[in-house]
């Protein structure tokens, strides 16, 4: 069985129409996932869906067979599902370590979150250099480490990255990657949305297309890499194999 | 008048409109509600103050500890019964500047029905005292008033730094849905945010009580000195609600001196017009918040 299973889900914001019409997804555990798709195919959406952020209007999302509907983020969150934007959504105006802090605000042991805290200063000596500086001076990428950090110090079953390497310069975007890799490593489950669909295929053991609102088509990474028909439609533009990406 | 007696006047003054505005920039911060209802608020406590002075002879200043929880709580319910509800919908800031209005308009009504329109205050003996420092003098209601609002700003600002609600309450402030993501439940975050802020105008209530006379009409003219006082600092910062208020009521302070007591609430408005021109985003605001 998987771990995180999607069923006909259905969601959209506010009152407006449903972006995702009826998606069924698989994740399996300790493999990592890469979502792709044109952009406003509901990629973001279905991870927002996912972590309580937007509501599922029908359908269901289950984690270990246990339904995730209905239930607030912050319960989700405890069930071990953690969620790292696109937008980075680090607290501006706190330092490094308060925003690290807070991302253990889930956990009650504070014996526990400090050594946790030590730990990710550790691995991400750049955030141990400027830990007592305010979140908004840092740059995109030693952002986009902070949320990553935010994330390993709770330690999900499933980790959900949307779009990690946006607005990133190629060699940051490589070292983005080489974190994801090594919280795969760890066994942990990656759900990841990204943008430069050939970088994030490379990265992942399962592919899945997204295009208006459902899923296209599902298979091994490489496989849908080696697809002349996704290929041409979904990762034409960056064919020559460069791997920028590209907004538009 | 003297230099330095204008500006104790301003500054005592000051202590205690950043006590005011305090709770109304931190409801905008944390969830963008402008509280027009948050002055009638204070009349309400300046109100509880007087009965309390009036038939138990309670000092204004101990009130705090009856207007404080008692605003707390009118704040806890209010998020529950009318807020929470709206709290998705796309134009929820409109709808709040028209719902809060609505309920200012509905609390000084019921006032009125109570107290009828008539200017109350509660004197207790150190309202018109003054201590003499030779040159200057420094009435000691005023010292009161500014020594228990900065207890009390001092008591919050702990709160928000040291405690874990504290924490949850700055990052809710700072980025709503990325304190979801690390698991604040940000509803009842809201509730704790709006006990807070419309307590802190229940307490506020009780120093008003002394140190002005109070109606239940007289809540429009603190709201608008109030919301200037937060706009000029920045909407939703802290900081910039209590640089704001010592600020313009300090420069108030001098133009009074200078031009006349009917500048004492025009000040206010031009101080803000020409910070809005000049920037915008306020003092301690940031542009893209706005």
């Amino acid at each position: 069985m998987a771990l995180l299973e999607l069923r006909d889900v259905h969601a959209g914001y506010g009152s407006g129409p449903d972006i995702l019409t009826g998606i069924t997804l698989d994740v399996d555990e300790g493999a990592t996932t890469c979502v792709i798709g044109p952009n406003g195919a509901g990629k973001s959406t279905m991870l927002k869906a996912i972590v309580g952020l937007v509501r599922v209007r029908s359908g269901e999302v289950r984690l270990d067979g246990q339904r995730l509907n209905d239930l607030r983020p912050d319960q989700i969150l405890d069930r071990g599902v953690c969620f790292v934007p696109t937008d980075r959504s680090l607290f501006p105006e706190m330092s490094v370590r308060e925003n690290l802090v807070m991302a253990g605000y889930s956990i009650d042991d504070k014996a526990l979150l400090g050594s946790r805290i030590d730990e990710v200063l550790e691995m991400f000596p750049v955030l141990a250099e400027r830990r007592s500086e305010r979140a908004r001076t840092l740059s995109g990428g030693q952002q986009q480490m902070a949320t990553l950090a935010r994330a390993w110090i709770v330690r999900p079953r499933v980790l959900m990255v949307d779009e990690p390497s946006m607005g990133l310069a190629p060699q940051v975007t490589e070292q983005v990657f080489d974190v994801i890799r090594g919280f795969r490593e760890t066994g942990m489950t990656v759900l990841l949305v990204e943008q430069n669909a050939r970088k994030g295929l490379e990265c992942s053991q399962w592919g899945c297309v997204l295009d208006l609102g459902a899923k296209r088509f599902d298979g091994p990474a490489d496989s849908i890499l080696a697809n002349p028909e996704i290929h041409e439609l979904y990762l034409g533009r960056q064919a020559n194999g460069n791997g920028s990406a590209s907004d538009g | 008048m003297d230099v330095l007696q204008i500006a104790i006047l301003g500054i005592l003054l000051g202590g205690v409109y950043a006590l005011m505005a305090t709770g109304l920039t931190m409801l905008y911060g944390v969830m963008r509600v402008i509280n027009l209802a948050h002055a009638a608020f204070m009349i309400v406590g300046a109100y509880i103050a007087f009965v309390l002075f009036r038939d138990f002879g309670i000092d204004p200043l101990l009130s705090m500890v009856v207007t404080g929880p008692a605003l707390f709580v009118v704040g806890v319910l209010l998020y529950q019964l009318l807020f929470k509800r709206i709290a998705d919908n796309p134009r929820f800031t409109e709808m709040t500047v028209l719902l809060t209005f609505g309920l200012a308009l509905a609390i000084e009504g019921i006032l009125g029905s109570i107290f009828s329109n008539i200017y109350h205050s509660t004197e207790p003996s150190y309202a018109t005292g003054t201590i003499d420092l030779g040159s200057v003098f420094i009435p000691t209601g005023q010292l009161y008033g500014f020594i228990a609002s900065l207890v009390l700003l001092a008591a919050l600002w702990a709160f928000l730094y040291y405690t874990r609600p504290g924490y949850a309450i700055r990052a809710t402030m700072q980025d709503r849905a990325a304190a979801q993501i690390v698991g604040v439940n940000v509803d009842r975050i809201s509730a704790l945010a709006f006990g807070i802020g419309v307590g802190l105008a229940g307490v506020a209530g009780s120093l008003l009580s002394y140190l002005f006379t109070f109606f239940p009409g007289s809540h429009l003219q603190w709201i608008g000195l109030l919301l200037a006082l937060i706009v000029v600092g920045g909407l939703g910062s802290l900081a910039g609600a209590f640089v704001g208020a010592i600020g313009l009521s300090l420069i108030a302070a001098f133009a009074i001196d200078q031009l006349g007591p009917e500048w004492s609430y025009l000040t206010f408005y031009v101080l803000l017009f020409v910070i809005l021109l000049v920037r915008p985003q306020g003092l301690f605001g940031k542009a893209e918040t706005i």
